[in-house]
């Protein structure tokens, strides 16, 4: 029996290593491992044939979730050069905060995301959009009394909610907000008989900066 | 250059846009939900 021969990598033509990265990168998508997956697609992106439009196509269609989970946006020509519009509200909706607008667009394209296999991935993203909403809520209050902003009631984000369409009530929202705190994309504590989140006062809302969200 | 327009793509991306702007139309209309007596 022949023993395995070790081939390295580099020896293989670049047609082939960037076809080998972009499934094993798309693998990697369907594992979550965003930051393995990252790292293959950038490659194949980088060494791809930079005439075929479609071959990069292919790739974003891909590397655009990975990044979104990762905290990271495409500029928005990328998405009209590479006609990837599909993923245009769904950038919007991390920008704002806007859950309702999330949950459309993957309704809207709900096909096309379950085909290419990134609509889980992109459904977790709603943790990332309760972190933009929740940050914007306490923006807001801190130009009002930033003695206080810190503090932010559960009732205020139930009132953001309800207008946004979810209907949710107090122990949803507490839920939720366990949720980001446990995910560290909230820091903060509960005062659970007032029903308040007591934010840190330093960094409350930590950014991913390319990190995955904690699993 | 070959390999340009693949480096352009891997260039555009942000990862620096959570800022603490809230004057955008979304936030704006949060403010006033916000501020509504119920």
């Amino acid at each position: 029996i022949e023993t395995a021969r070790i081939f390295d990598f580099e020896e293989f033509p670049v047609r082939d290593k960037v076809t080998y990265m972009y499934y094993t990168g798309r693998l990697e998508v369907y594992n979550e491992n965003f930051l393995a997956a990252d790292q293959k697609l950038v490659y194949a992106l980088i060494h791809c044939n930079p005439e075929s439009k479609a071959n990069i196509r292919m790739i974003l269609k891909y590397l655009i979730p990975v990044k979104l989970s990762l905290g990271i946006l495409p500029e928005s020509w990328l998405l009209e050069k590479y006609n990837l519009v599909e993923y245009r509200d769904v950038v919007r909706a991390l920008k704002r905060g806007d859950l309702r607008l999330l949950r459309c667009a993957l309704q809207e394209h709900e096909d096309q995301f379950l085909k290419s296999g990134v609509y889980l991935v992109l459904e977790k993203l709603e943790l990332q959009v309760y972190q933009r909403l929740v940050k914007k809520i306490y923006i807001i209050q801190k130009q009002k009394d930033p003695s206080k902003a810190h503090q932010v009631k559960l009732d205020v984000i139930v009132k953001a909610l309800r207008w946004l369409d979810m209907d949710m009530d107090v122990d949803e929202v507490e839920c939720i907000m366990a949720i980001l705190i446990y995910k560290n994309l909230v820091k903060g504590y509960f005062a659970h008989k007032s029903k308040v989140v007591v934010l840190s006062k330093q960094d409350p809302f930590p950014k991913l900066n390319g990190k995955p969200v904690n699993s | 250059d070959d390999k340009e327009e693949g480096k352009e793509v891997t260039q555009q991306w942000e990862d620096d846009w959570d800022d603490d702007d809230v004057n955008d139309d979304f936030s704006l209309q949060l403010r006033k939900e916000l501020e509504k007596k119920t």
